[in-house]
């Protein structure tokens, strides 16, 4: 019996003490495991010259929407199943949860338990990339692309104006980037608008403001949906996209953030033309022309909005808004007819001059991390997407399965375009290829021209695509303490600016307070964080 | 009986053992429960005990790559920022609101609810109006969330009712002054009957004889509930004020964080709230340890002020 406790009584300590160590070691353990045991095989290769593919490799990237709907990973892309097949390194990705992929980011960062590859949005990660790189989180390709990429490097060559943007102001390549390759990719968001409604009130597509208000004030009041009820939402608000493209706000000139004119840095919200815009939205909004809970609409209260026949005019993107809502609303209702409007401006005539358009580079991509230990076959790895076999796996998929090459041109199959399954077009392409989503690759233009499918699509793109833009940032990388100030003042100022832009819309603020609001923000430092910006304008423009 | 009981006392008494060898004999002796022990205090040990460890963060600037013990010292730097933010006032002020509207609405319910059941004696009516109070409880905050958007929107239900007796839509989620009404008025919802159960069991631990007594001596059920019952449960409603009190600035900050928008931040925007989007999505994890640290002192602060009045003032303490 004795003996019996006292040995009980051991294992209890023993317990106790290994508990204690596991839960003090458990946060460094996962991380070395695996790459301990990969990382011998790497440096054996990589002494003798050129490297082999990896054996296999951690991979951080979100999980878009589309493909999530038809798999549990991506591995279930054809593209990266063929990758496989060529190359022989077996990926394992990690995927964040949707809608929280920038919190993901963060805590995976700050835990020090990286994978290999992490593919994200970079232009607007926390003290920038040069600071990420300075952190020991990523590495410096710059020596590895030119030693191990000769397809990046190629395309790099061939487009100088590429390098210049994937280069930061400390003189770090950090990814190997998603490019859209051509101008016509660029442009893929902006105002739509219910041309049916519009036929039936005989008003044509309008592009002042004045002709918006009235076009709008008709929708609210002559009926268009035809129920009897006058349950019509003209306009349907959307602050986070007028941020993307200009919609109303351009009309001024100015941006809901910074731009530049003739290479100065300005900060829209401060601007007396803001002013301006502040008032209509709110006049709109008072008589019941803005949705009158848009600041509460998301994306799924968006989708139940429009495709209940409510919603006269809305912001939105090419694919997911304007062909998604046409696909899904023309079965129950064949008259409706979705376009894009034109950027809106002051005086008939004139050109837009803010629209949307995209960097051809907009800083996400895929960086190898301090924590995989054999970056130069990883990094030839990762360059297999920029040669030609590449190119066309991840914009077109399989040859004979999700595309044809017909007189030179590869076209999508109907698996991709009419797909047997009932899945939309995004859905079957997501099955296949990256092009509809982003990664470590140069899109393809052709895949576009298929894509948009509809005729009010290609007219949306070239419809948007009309305007100067020449205001718009490029993509600036500030300095790691600069942006750690910019971010911190920043932060703020953002908080405060979106309240006080929806309560002046609202009118829950009067517009005259629209001074002080203004001298509020010039307290809170907008001066510095303009210089910060403007230095690192000042830097891209010298590069 | 009393023999061997006073034989022990002698022994004790004449033999005083050490400390440690009257653990190590208890030890022995109980070995079991110290091993049924174990798992809890490992568990404080890993996650309560452990992380206070980070806590330095908040008197250094973080950096992911330096990890936490390289990161340099900045001092106070992050606390002075803090106090000196363009919204300290408001955060902290809101946070203070919902803290006591929650101490003044919320805690009260389910006291409320709980003599309020104690009365029914119709069994079935009883257990049902319980069941159905404490469901809430189980839904998840984010479904409890779009429940209140989808009621309370512009074409919701509360608005349908509005408008069906003449009145103006009211759109409520948008409404600063409406957010502490629904935020509170919802926790009411949520917990109610769950907090109701231990006042219950508590009310059900009451001798009945009090009541027999009472009852001769002419009280009516009013008179018998307040007072019998309700000093009868007087010692579990101040332990659990005296919790409540405790975590008096620690909100439902997830439920606050999808109910609010930026319309609403004026009197939805609390301390967990600010350091929600200062530390996770800015990656300034020093900041926002220094400001979960002022947090956490205050209530710390609160509960030992509440435990020494409640010591001071009634015979009922938690230490």
């Amino acid at each position: 019996m004795k003996t019996n406790r006292k040995r009980v009584v051991r294992l209890v300590i023993f317990m106790l003490i290994v508990a204690m160590i596991a839960g003090c070691s458990g946060k460094s353990s996962g991380a070395e495991e695996p790459a301990g045991e990969k990382g011998k095989e790497g440096t054996d290769v990589a002494v003798g010259g050129d490297p082999e593919y990896p054996e296999q490799l951690t991979y951080w990237v979100s999980l878009n929407a589309n493909a999530s709907a038809t798999m549990q990973d991506m591995n279930g892309i054809a593209a990266y199943q063929e990758l496989e097949k060529t190359t022989g390194t077996k990926v394992k990705f990690q995927h964040p949860p949707a809608g929280q992929e920038a919190d993901a980011f963060n805590i995976m960062v700050s835990s020090g338990n990286l994978p290999d590859v992490v593919e994200h949005g970079w232009a607007n990660v926390s003290g920038g990339p040069d600071k990420a790189i300075s952190d020991g989180s990523i590495i410096r390709l710059n020596e590895l692309i030119e030693e191990h990429a000769p397809n990046l490097t190629k395309v790099l060559n061939e487009h100088p104006e590429y390098k210049k943007l994937i280069t930061t102001d400390g003189g770090n390549i950090y990814v190997f980037p998603f490019i859209r390759g051509d101008e016509y990719l660029l442009t893929f968001n902006g105002l739509i608008i219910r041309k049916d409604w519009l036929d039936q009130l005989q008003l044509p597509v309008p592009e002042t403001i004045d002709e918006w208000y009235e076009v709008l004030k008709a929708i609210k009041t002559k009926d268009p949906n035809g129920n009897g009820q006058a349950d019509e939402i003209p306009l349907l608000l959307d602050m986070d996209m007028t941020g993307i493209n200009h919609a109303f706000v351009g009309a001024w000139g100015v941006t809901t953030g910074f731009y530049q004119v003739d290479g100065k840095v300005q900060y829209g919200p401060i601007q007396p033309e803001f002013k301006s815009y502040l008032e209509t939205m709110s006049k709109w909004y008072a008589e019941g022309l803005i949705d009158q809970d848009y600041a509460a609409t998301d994306g799924t209260l968006k989708d139940a909005k429009v495709t209940n026949n409510q919603v006269g005019a809305f912001s939105g993107y090419m694919g997911s808004s304007l062909g998604r809502y046409s696909e899904l609303m023309i079965k129950s209702n064949p008259d409706v007819e979705l376009v894009g409007a034109p950027n809106v401006v002051l005086n008939k005539g004139d050109k837009p001059v803010l629209g949307q358009k995209d960097s051809p580079f907009n800083g996400f991509g895929a960086a190898v991390t301090k924590a995989n230990k054999f970056p130069a076959e990883t990094v030839k790895w990762l360059d297999y997407k920029y040669g030609d076999e590449g190119h066309m796996l991840f914009n077109f998929g399989v040859e004979g399965v999700s595309y044809e090459m017909k007189d030179g041109y590869p076209t999508y199959t109907d698996e991709v375009m009419k797909n047997p399954d009932g899945l939309s077009i995004t859905q079957a392409m997501s099955k296949y290829n990256l092009a509809s989503y982003s990664g470590p690759f140069v899109q393809d233009r052709r895949y576009i021209e298929q894509y948009s499918a509809l005729p009010q699509q290609k007219a949306a793109i070239e419809t948007w695509m009309n305007a100067e833009n020449d205001r718009l940032m490029p993509i600036i990388s500030p300095t790691a303490e600069e942006s750690t100030r910019y971010a911190s003042i920043m932060n703020d100022i953002n908080t405060y600016y979106e309240e006080m832009v929806n309560k002046f819309i609202m009118g829950v603020e009067p517009i005259s307070g629209f001074d002080q609001f203004v001298q509020t923000v010039q307290g809170m430092g907008i001066e510095e964080a303009l210089q910060i910006q403007q230095a690192a304008l000042d830097r891209f423009n010298s590069r | 009986m009393q023999l061997k009981e006073e034989t022990n006392h002698v022994t004790i008494q004449s033999k005083p053992e050490r400390f440690s060898a009257r653990a190590a004999k208890d030890f022995r002796r109980n070995s079991t429960i110290y091993l049924m022990l174990l798992p809890v205090v490992a568990f404080y040990a890993v996650f309560h005990y452990g992380p206070l460890y980070g806590l330095q963060i908040a008197f250094k600037n973080f950096s992911a790559g330096l990890g936490i013990w390289n990161s340099p010292w900045v001092g106070f730097q992050h606390f002075s920022e803090f106090f000196n933010g363009f919204f300290f006032e408001r955060v902290v002020t809101n946070t203070i609101i919902l803290g006591a509207y929650d101490l003044i609405f919320v805690f009260p319910a389910s006291i409320v609810l709980a003599l309020m059941l104690n009365e029914v004696r119709h069994r079935i009516f009883k257990r049902t109006v319980q069941s159905i109070t404490y469901i809430p409880h189980f839904i998840s905050v984010v479904v409890v969330v779009g429940m209140l958007v989808d009621f309370l929107s512009v074409d919701g239900l509360i608005n349908h009712i509005i408008t069906y007796f003449g009145g103006k839509p009211i759109s409520f989620m948008r409404l600063p002054e409406w957010f502490r009404t629904i935020y509170t008025s919802s926790a009411i919802w949520q917990g109610v009957g769950w907090g109701s159960i231990i006042y219950l069991a508590a009310i059900s631990n009451i001798d009945p004889s009090l009541y027999e007594a009472a009852k001769v001596d002419g009280a009516g059920r009013w008179k018998q509930m307040l007072q019998i019952t309700l000093p009868g449960i007087l010692p579990t409603v101040i332990i659990l004020l005296i919790l409540r009190i405790g975590s008096f600035m620690a909100l439902q900050d997830e439920k606050i964080l999808i109910m609010y928008n930026p319309v609403t931040y004026e009197t939805a925007d609390v301390i967990g709230t600010y350091v929600y989007r200062k530390g996770i999505l800015e990656a300034s994890y020093s900041f926002s340890a220094a400001v979960g640290m002022f947090n956490s002192m205050i209530n710390f602060m609160l509960l030992i002020g509440a435990n020494y009045l409640s010591k001071r003032f009634t015979d009922t303490k938690l230490w």
